[in-house]
């Protein structure tokens, strides 16, 4: 009636995402930018601030970076577990126990040379993150567990878990009873690399480069990334499905586990239960976006961390509270969603017109 | 534990289940219809929210419950347009529906905490109050209570014997041959995502106006998660959900009076219950198997020109 | 597309140099506070922000805050932003803002800090609280006198020492006038959660407790007392209003008391790095108004002690006290160094329930 049809494209538009990505940016800074002005904030004014508190100063740029780090770690596994098509949302409980896993062998030898306890600290924390995501796997494949429930489950246990921990056992005797364990020794502390970046970022760096090789250099990565959206139908030649799904969940647990290491040893020298702030669920919206490409991962991650440091900006100047980070985050990826439509139909003049 | 411990407990546990069983109950006529909302825990905060607020103005719960009931419903076709219409993920657009939600009743909703508002207050049922023991448990509620009691009947008899909920279960389990009995199934799928988001705000409505009279952010607190996980649990029927929504309510129920009564168990490790216990809860309904059937079509897109 | 972005970003930037700024004049000082929770939860940051209120009033002092910061890496990054936007004052109200805020305060040698509930300081950092045990300890006599059952219900926040110090002191005050009495605990592990805190003051109802305190922000348990036809005592600030039949008190904060005074100490450059701890005496804490059923003996028992407590001749924590065990923690004729009160991580005989 129209005189438009809908059909599917063979293959989807080329730098369509890119576009996508950008028009679903402005209609979010749109809406979030209307709701500010039904408040009665002036709206042009809050989107300059966003912008200068996020990206616009050295100090600013830093943060960003700071916050980007354990969002970057903790999207990448996420990305190969939602290529996959497995809905591994239990990034944040997987930091959680990277946190305490990186703890306990600080705890455990704390005069340890930072050779010994730096690689330990590494060890623990991939392993202790790698466990609380091999579990929602095994229940996944072997008894045939939703892991959407069990992960999400798992956040919230593991997060009661390092809390257990740290008001009771781990508690700082000279901490007055306060939540919190005692400082790290300078041997388990990741320094500052330049400005106030740590070398966290290196790990960020060399976890990035290794997954992008096994990623289009071994005939396993190959296939997860040819996969894609049909993940049962694809072959995998060299593995059962089943230890595929726990392999991609295990490293994913694990670069998660190394994001909570990273946040607790760089940022708050000693494990507290605020070192759980919401990374994890950040890290599903740039998994989603980004897709499996590492540098728009990279990008993604210091664009989300800009969005979240700068609403503190607008709090500041603004009192916006702090929740609209969650709107602008929830408004992208529903734009991003419908706005994928696009690149895989076009519109074409139906010919009976 | 006398039994003069194990009637308040149960009566809490009913009232602790009642707004999961809301929110279960609405998942559940989305996913009968194929699509999956992972957005509960939006939907619920919204309604939560904006029950809060209709009452603190109009100082009608009623008028309040309702208005929960619909703008959830409407915030709730969000999703419908971005999987019905855009062919969007279902899994991803619920992620982020729930995000969204939580978001917007938040910043919405600041300067509202700490207010307070009008609501449902507990009244006891004439004659039945007075059974021994179960009136004790199941008659000294509030009036959303009592609805809910026949809400599982409801959805079974909606489901089964009429023309609309046979379609919307049609929708759900193969769409191609709802579409040749000439039905439409996405038009079924709106309405059951509009209406599965209905009964999602009245869970969150619930919270603001029977459980407590006030409004805070996050006040939902996971419950729309396990919901979700109820869903499941229950196998799609609505006499295991209220089965399901109560247990869950029995443990949170359970776990603060084991406080009381002087139990030195860290605190942390009571509250993981209801979280591990989900788990538990799904292992045991998996383990079993028998009837674990999901709508065929759960998920799935129905692309346009099909 | 990207044409598009440009000319936005430009529209913006436009407006924002059409707008101005609302920069405060070089003359004003200016105050920044740091929040932990929403200031409109009617709790603790509400208390908090009703000191800012008036220190906005005074001449020649402009003030900012950030609300629901959380403790950690954010509030780093709050704190180093207002020092850097030049803020000469700035106010921390939670305990996990300490070690953040003491790093900020090296980079910033020329801004004072003021840092809420903790115990560190430095050359431009000061600690700062307020006893609230005191009127805690008056709610517990009125508690105490008031229990028919000898069970009263306390709906703990999160196990740390300001809560257990709180819950101490109340007890000491139940068993003074009630020795008989006991104090059931309850975790909530939240702030402000109406649903789960008036959970949890139902369960203490359910066990037989007849009065019910509270350390969170929300009414919850004030509501859960009303409806159970129970007694119940606030906190924070006169909590009357959710719960007019079963109000006895709260146990109050008045920052108002406070932060002026410090102000006008850095106004006039007499300030300098202490640990300041007002109580009763200063009236920064405070009851407030008594329930109708309260009676009048028990008002004027007290007033009389809160008279003792303000001119220095009656301690809270003075021995001998005895644990949940029954060990002596504090020896007869000694008192709680403050030390000991900021670091309080045990119960004292008559609580019941984990103190984690």
């Amino acid at each position: 009636m129209l005189g438009f049809t809908i059909e599917k494209r063979q293959e989807p538009l080329k730098w369509g995402s890119f576009f996508i990505f950008l028009v679903a940016l402005v209609f979010s800074l749109g809406v979030s930018a209307l709701l500010l002005a039904i408040q009665g904030k002036p709206p042009f004014e809050a989107m300059y601030l966003l912008w200068d508190g996020a990206f616009a100063h050295d100090w600013a740029l830093e943060d960003t970076i700071l916050k980007a780090i354990p969002i970057f770690l903790c999207s990448l596994g996420v990305a190969v577990c939602f290529r996959m098509q497995i809905w591994n949302i239990g990034a944040e409980g997987q930091y959680a126990l990277g946190a305490v896993g990186a703890t306990w062998v600080v705890l455990s030898m704390p005069e340890a040379p930072v050779w010994v306890i730096m690689p330990l600290m590494f060890v623990a924390a991939a392993a202790f993150g790698a466990i609380w995501a091999i579990i929602p796997a095994l229940l996944r494949e072997k008894m045939g567990l939703n892991e959407i429930i069990s992960t999400l489950m798992l956040n919230y246990i593991g997060i009661l878990f390092l809390e257990f921990l740290v008001y009771g056992a781990w508690k700082d005797p000279a901490s007055f009873g306060f939540p919190m364990t005692i400082m790290f020794p300078d041997t388990a502390v990741i320094g500052e690399l330049f400005g106030r970046i740590h070398w966290g970022i290196l790990v960020c760096a060399g976890a990035g480069i290794a997954l992008t090789i096994f990623l289009k250099h071994t005939r396993l990565g190959f296939e997860i990334m040819v996969s894609g959206e049909n993940p049962r139908a694809a072959r995998y030649a060299r593995m059962p499905y089943s230890a595929l799904v726990v392999l991609v969940m295990g490293v994913c647990g694990a670069l998660a586990g190394w994001a909570g290491l990273i946040e607790t040893s760089a940022t708050l020298n000693r494990l507290q239960p605020t070192v759980v702030v919401g990374y994890g669920f950040t890290a599903i919206v740039v998994a989603w976006l980004a897709r499996l490409r590492i540098t728009s991962i990279a990008g993604y991650s210091i664009l989300l961390a800009g969005l979240r440091v700068g609403v503190e900006n607008l709090q500041l100047e603004l009192q916006v509270p702090a929740s609209f980070t969650g709107i602008m985050q929830g408004l992208i990826l529903l734009s991003v969603l419908a706005g994928q439509f696009f690149n895989w139909y076009s519109f074409q003049r139906s010919k009976r017109g | 534990m006398g039994l003069e411990l194990i009637i308040p407990i149960l009566a809490a546990t009913i009232q602790s289940g009642t707004p999961i069983l809301y929110a279960t109950l609405g998942e559940m006529l989305t996913e009968r219809s194929g699509v999956l909302n992972l957005g509960v825990e939006g939907m619920m905060i919204f309604g939560a929210f904006f029950a809060f607020l209709v009452s603190h103005y109009t100082g009608s719960p009623w008028l309040a419950f309702a208005c929960a009931g619909i703008l959830a419903g409407l915030f709730g076709l969000a999703h419908a347009v971005v999987c019905l219409v855009f062919q969007g993920n279902q899994v991803v657009s619920g992620l982020a529906l729930t995000i969204l939600g939580v978001g917007l009743a938040d910043f919405l909703g600041t300067p509202y905490v700490g207010l307070s508002a009008d609501g449902f207050s507990p009244f006891s049922v004439p004659l039945l109050s007075s059974l021994p023991v179960l009136g004790d448990i199941f008659f000294k509620q509030d009036a959303l209570v009592y609805l809910s009691y026949f809400l599982p009947f409801l959805f079974w008899f909606f489901m089964n014997r009429t023309k609309w909920g046979l379609a919307v279960g049609a929708a759900g389990e193969n769409p191609a041959a709802c579409f040749a009995a000439g039905l439409n199934p996405v038009k079924l799928r709106w309405a059951g995502i509009f209406f599965g988001g209905v009964l999602c705000g009245l869970g969150g409505a619930y919270l603001s106006l029977a459980y407590t009279h006030l409004w805070t952010n996050n006040m939902t607190a996971g419950r729309g998660w396990i919901a979700v996980a109820l869903v499941i649990f229950a196998f799609w029927r609505p006499g295991r959900a209220m089965f399901g929504a109560y247990l869950f309510g029995g443990i949170m129920a359970f776990q603060l009076r084991l406080q009381a009564v002087g139990a030195t168990l860290p605190s942390s490790l009571l509250l993981m219950l209801p979280y591990a216990l989900t788990i538990i809860v799904l292992l045991f309904s998996s383990a079993r198997g028998k009837g674990r059937q999901a709508p065929a079509a759960l998920g799935v897109n129905i692309e346009p020109g099909e | 597309m990207r044409k598009l972005v440009g000319i936005a970003l430009l529209a913006a930037m436009v407006a924002v140099a059409g707008f101005g700024t609302t920069v405060a004049q070089a003359k004003d000082l200016k105050v920044g506070f740091v929040y932990v929770s929403p200031i409109g939860d009617a709790g603790y940051s509400y208390a908090h922000d009703l000191g800012r209120q008036s220190v906005a009033k005074m001449d020649g002092v402009k003030t900012f805050y950030v609300e629901s910061v959380p403790e950690g890496a954010d509030a780093t990054r709050v704190v180093n932003n207002m020092a850097r936007k030049g803020d000469d004052v700035i106010f921390g109200t939670s305990f996990g803002y300490m070690d953040p805020m003491l790093k900020v305060a090296k980079k910033f040698p020329n801004t004072t800090f003021m840092h809420c509930s903790g115990y560190k300081t430095a050359p431009n950092m000061s600690a700062y609280f307020g006893r609230m045990y005191q009127a805690r300890y008056l709610a517990g006599l009125v508690a105490g006198s008031m229990t028919k059952s000898n069970i009263i219900g306390y709906a703990g926040a999160f196990p740390i020492p300001e809560v257990k110090r709180g819950i101490n002191a109340f007890t000491l005050g139940v068993r003074a006038v009630n020795p008989k009495a006991k104090v059931h605990v309850v975790w909530t592990k939240t702030w402000y959660d109406p649903a789960t805190e008036k959970e949890a003051a139902k369960s203490l109802i359910d066990i037989g407790a007849d009065v019910i305190a509270q350390h969170q922000d929300s009414p919850g348990p004030q509501e859960a007392a009303q409806e159970a036809g129970v007694y119940s005592i606030g906190y924070n600030s006169d909590m009357s209003a959710f719960a007019p039949k079963a109000h006895l008190t709260s146990a109050i904060w008045n920052w108002s008391a406070f932060y002026p005074v410090v102000i006008e100490k850095v106004k006039k450059g007499e300030w300098k790095a202490d640990n300041y701890w007002w109580g009763l005496s200063e009236g920064v804490v405070d009851l407030a108004p008594f329930g109708d059923m309260v009676p009048k003996k028990v008002q004027d028992m007290v007033n009389a002690r809160k008279a003792e407590i303000k001119n220095g001749t009656f301690k809270v924590f003075a021995g001998p006290i005895k644990d949940q065990s029954g060990k002596v923690r504090i020896k007869k004729g000694e008192v709680a160094s403050d030390k000991m009160l900021t670091g309080m991580d045990w119960f004292v005989e008559g609580v019941e329930g984990s103190n984690q």
